[in-house]
């Protein structure tokens, strides 16, 4: 390569352009979703509901089911009307009219009716409408016109249908349903969502559980984790292999770590729910898991054994860094254990153990596959917390504006807990860029 | 404080490696075991009377437990080479050369790293439906950026800044381009630090739910852990086919943590601690 190139980058551009790929990622698959999901948690989204699968911010018709429907119905009305009889035929007629009337006012927008036969030729050849065909835009009035005709047209048919004047009355309501399912209405909620869970109850018994999951679990990851970093911490035999299997709860993935935990914990055949019950520490080996109490606690100590190690590591890799002559003056100064503990271990490992909490209380409140696979949020919802219960509403009731409301709550709770815990560590957790 | 240990602490060690080891000890030992003691009477005996393989044939045999370990092993390796490609650069950059606004793009990263995957999860679901990518491998290693890329860019970040940059300006001296310099001098050097990042990164996919459980729901496209925990039934649970799956897959990772310990403790700890 030519050595002094004068045409190339400079250190600054080429530091640019280095980054530029992964920034693009990062702004596109992780922030943009957080801030889409906001979007959506303002509209009322559900995809369980043809209508509703998508934001809708004004009124219009779904193309691709207009196209598919409209004809049937037209058909339907036909053959009525050929088989029909007397004044049964006239209002037949009449309703082929206006449907006709209605289509052709609907496609005297000419990109309207280019659309439609771009649709029916594609559906006729079994191909997926593209998204940017899918969808037209509508004045509110001539979405009302549409709605209002076959409104009265549904009600005609369904009145023709109990007077016995229709050769086929059941397929009436078919049809009608298929088209009237495309006129599309603006989903935009506002913060209805939000609002409605200001006063639901099950909202803020989640939270509540979130939290105590939390506070409890971390708090006794914490002092264990202090112990056992303290324990493997002085020179002994087989330190490594120690290590070693303190990292295998780690390693494990979090749902297989819980449905091993739901066998120890079964009310039947569950070693660790008959230990407890031999040692009394519950009554009935049913309690761990059919409890209200007892499914919390089980939850928090299936997290605590998964979870610790990486407590313990990182607070292991603090103490290392603790200088030894400390301790050694300290010593001749006359300190015992228990003073040089809080004297100088404590201060000395503050900044890990602030980072540690850090990374355990953001990965505690947002927990989600320990309790999806080990109680999936039972008994009585004792357990469930507010991602289970954002997912719950998403893939369950398939509500995705609703869901996404609580998902946005929990991504505002974890943005407080981190901005809280960044104050008092300062920049310290970005601090070493500073040095060049 | 650095007292000689003495035997009771060595019997307090194996006691708190033994707790630690148990719930895996147990798994073990009920996928080893037959139905009849698996439940009733023996279910509490450390003893088999009659140690089976049974479990891990069924779950080969009558489940596609083969194919959920493909598709997770396709999914991490790939998810892995590619952030690992790309935050390499990134993360280069961050830490030799000189440029304005560094401290701002890891904040970002590091901000990203804790968003809660619930909070991305209906726009990604909503997309990757729409684009037809669900139940692909593609509609997996997308979402899984979210974690992995600013995992990978994070810890090698660190591991980059510990290599001295006067190396780098050595180079620079000798009329080493800024490319040269990065594949000549830098990467042989960073290559330790890249390996250990590639396991944690590896690891963090494989172990992946919540993405897995919602985007790829077909039988032929699961991965391990939702395939796993979609063993049970309606009304019972079948507990020796868990516990072997689960020993096959845990098995692979104990030996990896075993051999690799020290680089993964070491990149699991680096960030938190200074030096």
């Amino acid at each position: 390569m030519n050595r002094q190139n004068k045409g190339s980058l400079s250190e600054k551009q080429m530091g640019y352009l280095l980054i530029l790929p992964a920034l693009l990622i990062i702004l596109i698959i992780a922030i943009w979703p957080v801030m889409r999901s906001f979007w959506i948690s303002l509209h009322d989204i559900r995809l369980n509901d043809p209508t509703k699968t998508e934001v809708h911010s004004s009124y219009g018709l779904d193309m691709e089911r207009y196209v598919s429907t409209f004809p049937n119905l037209l058909r339907y009305v036909k053959k009525e009307a050929e088989a029909a009889q007397g004044p049964a035929k006239d209002k037949l007629e009449a309703i082929r009219q206006e449907i006709e009337q209605m289509n052709q006012a609907l496609q005297q927008s000419g990109e309207i009716a280019s659309r439609y036969e771009a649709i029916d030729q594609l559906l006729l050849e079994f191909k997926p409408i593209p998204n940017e065909l899918k969808y037209v835009t509508l004045t509110g009035e001539a979405t009302d016109a549409i709605r209002t005709t076959l409104a009265q047209t549904e009600s005609t048919l369904l009145e023709m249908g109990a007077n016995k004047q229709l050769a086929k009355p059941e397929g009436a309501v078919g049809v009608m349903a298929g088209i009237t399912s495309a006129i599309i209405e603006p989903n935009y909620v506002g913060f209805a969502y939000y609002q409605h869970f200001l006063t639901d109850s099950r909202m803020w018994a989640a939270l509540y559980n979130t939290f105590f999951f939390t506070v409890v679990s971390v708090v006794i990851e914490l002092v264990l984790g202090i112990a056992i970093a303290l324990l493997i911490n002085r020179p002994f035999r087989g330190r490594g292999l120690v290590r070693a299997t303190v990292l295998i709860p780690w390693a494990i993935p979090t749902v297989i770590s819980a449905m091993m935990w739901k066998f120890l914990y079964d009310g039947q055949n569950g070693i660790v729910a008959h230990l407890f019950e031999v040692t009394g520490l519950v009554s009935d080996m049913g309690v761990l898991l059919s409890t209200k109490a007892g499914a919390m606690f089980s939850v928090i100590l299936a997290d605590v054994w998964k979870t610790t190690p990486f407590m313990a590591l990182l607070l292991f890799a603090g103490l290392q860094t603790i200088p030894h002559s400390l301790y050694e003056a300290a010593s001749v100064d006359g300190a015992n254990r228990m003073q040089q503990f809080f004297r100088i271990t404590l201060p000395m490992l503050k900044s890990t153990i602030l980072v540690a909490l850090l990374f355990r209380t953001l990965d505690a409140f947002r927990v989600f596959d320990l309790i999806y696979a080990l109680t999936g949020g039972g008994p009585a919802n004792s357990t469930e917390t507010i991602s289970i219960y954002a997912y719950k509403t998403m893939f369950a009731q398939m509500s995705f504006g609703e869901g996404s409301a609580l998902a946005v709550l929990v991504f505002l709770c974890v943005a407080l807990i981190s901005i809280g815990y960044i104050k008092i560590l300062g920049a310290d957790l970005l601090g070493e860029g500073n040095g060049k | 404080m650095q007292k000689k240990a003495g035997p009771l602490f060595y019997i307090g060690l194996l006691l708190f490696v033994f707790v630690v080891m148990f719930p895996f000890l147990w798994i073990l030992l009920a996928a080893l075991k037959p139905p009849g003691e698996l439940f009733g009477e023996r279910a509490f005996q450390f003893i088999i009377q009659n140690p089976t393989l049974d479990n891990f044939v069924r779950v080969f045999t009558e489940r596609p437990f083969a194919r959920y370990l493909w598709n997770s092993t396709v999914v991490a390796t790939l998810t892995t080479l590619y952030s690992i490609t790309i935050a390499s650069f990134a993360a280069y950059a961050i830490a030799w050369l000189s440029f304005r606004g560094k401290t701002i793009i890891l904040g970002i990263v590091l901000a990203v790293s804790m968003f809660p995957q619930i909070a991305t999860i209906s726009p990604i679901f909503m997309f990757m439906q729409s684009m037809g990518l669900t139940n692909s491998y593609l509609g997996l290693i997308i979402p899984y950026t979210t974690f992995a890329l600013p995992l990978a860019i994070w810890n090698l970040t660190i591991f980059f800044r510990k290599i001295p940059s006067d190396l780098g300006e050595a180079a620079k001296v000798d009329g080493a381009s800024i490319w040269q310099t990065m594949t000549r001098v830098f990467f042989p050097l960073a290559m330790p630090g890249v390996f250990t990042t590639a396991i944690l990164v590896f690891i963090a996919a494989w172990n992946e739910f919540l993405f897995a459980l919602t985007l790829n729901t077909q039988e032929a496209m699961k991965t391990v852990p939702v395939g796993i925990v979609m063993f049970q039934g309606m009304f019972t649970i079948p507990w020796g086919e868990i516990s072997a799956a689960s020993i096959i897959v845990t098995v692979p990772l104990v030996v990896m943590v075993l051999i690799f310990q020290r680089r993964i403790i070491s990149g699991l700890t680096s960030g938190a601690v200074k030096e």
